[in-house]
């Protein structure tokens, strides 16, 4: 396992430059989530490390090896192509073993190392099938048992499980962390599915429509501490509240929302951008509001509004409140139903309650 | 759901009588094949062994025990020696050609060359001929070009001879060979490359190892398009090989129309057919094996 870095990455196609100066520290051994909407340049950013496109400037680094300029062949970086990209002519044993043969390894240690391999995939009693004969879940095995047999330094996944569906995807995401643990490989995930990256990685950066790169960080800090307002919309769902930093006194911010009040934001490190009077924008996740008819206790924060429409999902439930300024605000709610509970219907007028330290401060 | 039950009924009726009438799209292309192939060739079989004398048929073996002397045999053993000498050259000279309009040719352009590749089909056979006979006769183009460069001191013997034949007969097959071959390298998803190389093989490994193993479809077609009408060819050695290079198309020929000898032809049409149906069987063998390895 080696680190990667780009330094002052920029890649143009076709005179759009879709990547421009982007740096960026992968550290050995990590599983890293790349997670952007389609089109940002994740893509191209792993495309760089395997070698398919060549950087217009900036250079690539292999832990401490400048691999910017070297051909595919040479690099010790693996890839997991989207559509898997099998030889349709090889069958599983043969297309696991491609990389082995042209290395020229000695037959028994081809077989060996493959069966290993295989048997880690589960996939050793299908060691003789045709690629046409596989699920979709068995050939995205192959394809990692494949890009994993020559034990790389790096291995880069492009949206791997984009086909399958919801319940294959969850094991094999699963299975990717296992394997990611027994073998050390440093991990590279690219995805624009928020929930495959918040799952597996141990980091994760999050790539805006421009290329460029918003915030490196892990899951949960980029979950419950967005630095943008494109970071807190962009992973998960999150209510944003617009208003002017009223006193930023000790680490309790108060920030005044024009017709809603005043909200009080708990602040771990303050910014150089936090003065009073400032326009700010404030973020709460909708699991951290709780809804209720009743007036309480105990919360920092509140407001009241009427609920305009209700969407069950099973496991929570998201409400939709009209607040006074006219803005919905959204709730989610566990079902969980350990004890009776209120009911709150269609048109009812309710609280919203939640903490200073679940809202988060962002610059506008 | 009476009226989707009612829906479903109906669909499979209509399925029914589709299939009932789709024979009949069939007749039109079943009776051509009949009239112009089925009945042709059983002929030609019937003729090969049968003569009659007054309205009796008899059957013999003494039309084939004709053609099979040495004359005939090495004329068609010339004949695949040229058809496999064809059909290999088109091969190395048609596999680059398919691959770079595959591979490296922007989209728009590949249909412009695409058409390029077939333009000559739309002119006439003989015209593509005198265009050779201006191009090679003693003081056509190619000897004045390399008079003038001063490669040649005498102009060069390139008109009515072996070197004409093979020559025309490549640039008319060609494109047989580059169009299948360009088919199936088209298809090939180029992440497949990326893959292998991805994977630690280079450039050239790459090729034989995934590029040409997923060609082989294309490279039989096109192999045996070339293969089989440069086997029976007829016009181009008349008209470009002054006459001296028979190959099987000409033996028939003669035989039916200059020497009117129905069962010598048809005997010689068989005996060659045979031939080439098991060379055929052999280039088949050999390229599906190249798959298996």
């Amino acid at each position: 396992m080696k680190s990667i870095e780009l330094k002052k990455v920029t890649k143009t196609f076709n005179g759009e430059t879709i990547l421009k100066d982007i740096s960026l520290f992968i550290p050995a051994g990590q599983f890293f989530a790349l997670l952007g909407p389609s089109g940002c340049g994740k893509t191209t950013i792993l495309r760089l490390i395997g070698g398919f496109e060549e950087v217009d400037s900036g250079s690539i680094y292999l832990g401490q090896e400048d691999i910017t300029y070297q051909p595919t062949h040479k690099r010790r970086v693996n890839t997991v192509f989207q559509n898997y990209a099998l030889f349709p002519h090889l069958n599983v044993f043969d297309n696991v073993a491609y990389s082995l043969m042209i290395q020229r390894k000695p037959k028994e240690e081809i077989r060996d190392r493959v069966v290993r391999i295989l048997r880690a995939v589960r996939l050793e009693r299908h060691m003789y099938k045709s690629i046409k004969q596989l699920s979709g879940g068995q050939k995205q095995r192959v394809a990692l048992a494949r890009a994993m047999i020559n034990n790389p330094e790096v291995l880069l996944l492009d949206e791997p499980l984009a086909a399958l569906d919801v319940k294959l995807r969850e094991q094999m995401l699963i299975e990717l962390i296992d394997l990611q643990e027994k073998m050390k490989t440093t991990f590279i995930y690219v995805t624009h599915d928020q929930f495959e990256a918040l799952t597996v990685a141990d980091s994760m950066a999050i790539m805006n429509p421009d290329g460029e790169i918003e915030q490196i960080d892990n899951p949960k800090t980029i979950y419950e501490f967005p630095i943008s307002s494109y970071v807190a919309q962009f992973v998960g769902s999150t209510n944003l509240f617009h208003g002017i930093l009223h006193r930023s006194e000790n680490n309790v911010f108060t920030v005044l929302v024009a017709s809603l009040g005043t909200f009080e934001v708990l602040i771990h490190d303050k910014k150089d951008w936090m003065r009073d009077g400032t326009a700010v924008i404030m973020s709460v996740r909708p699991e951290k509001i709780l809804i209720t008819k009743k007036s309480m206790d105990g919360f920092s924060n509140y407001i009241t509004g009427e609920v305009i429409s209700i969407v069950y999902y099973g496991r929570s439930t998201q409400y939709n409140v009209r607040v006074k300024n006219n803005m919905i605000v959204q709730v989610f709610e566990q079902n969980e139903e350990h004890f009776e509970k209120e009911v709150i219907d269609y048109q009812d007028n309710v609280y919203l309650y939640w903490q200073k330290e679940n809202m988060v401060l962002l610059q506008k | 759901m009476a009226k989707g039950k009612h829906g479903i009924v109906t669909k499979m009726n209509k399925i029914r009588i589709d299939d009932e009438w789709s024979f009949f799209a069939l007749v039109p292309a079943l009776l051509w094949q009949i009239l112009f192939l089925v009945v042709p060739v059983g002929l030609i079989i019937l003729l090969s062994c049968v003569y009659f004398v007054g309205y009796t048929p008899v059957v013999t073996g003494s039309f084939f025990a004709h053609v099979f002397k040495l004359a005939y045999i090495r004329i068609i053993i010339f004949s695949l020696f040229m058809g496999l000498f064809t059909a290999s050259l088109s091969l190395f000279i048609g596999y680059p050609t398919a691959y770079f309009l595959a591979f490296y040719v922007k989209d728009w352009l590949k249909n412009v060359l695409l058409f390029l590749l077939i333009l000559p089909f739309w002119t006439n056979f003989l015209i593509h001929v005198y265009a050779w006979f201006f191009m090679l006769k003693r003081d056509g183009l190619l000897n004045d070009f390399l008079f003038s460069l001063g490669f040649i001191k005498e102009p060069l013997h390139l008109f009515n001879n072996l070197f004409a034949v093979s020559l025309v007969m490549l640039y008319c097959y060609i494109p047989f060979m580059v169009l299948p071959l360009y088919t199936v390298l088209e298809k090939i998803d180029p992440s497949l490359l990326e893959a292998s190389q991805d994977l630690g093989a280079s450039s050239s490994q790459t090729f034989f190892k995934v590029v040409f193993p997923l060609s082989i479809a294309g490279v039989l077609t096109g192999f045996i398009l070339v293969f089989v009408p440069s086997f029976g060819e007829f016009v181009i050695p008349l008209l470009v090989g002054g006459e001296k290079y028979a190959l099987v198309g000409s033996v028939i020929q003669y035989l039916f129309l200059s020497a009117r000898d129905m069962n010598l032809g048809a005997a010689f049409t068989c005996l060659s057919s045979i031939i080439l149906l098991l060379s055929i069987a052999c280039i088949y063998i050999l390229f599906n094996k190249k798959i298996i390895k």
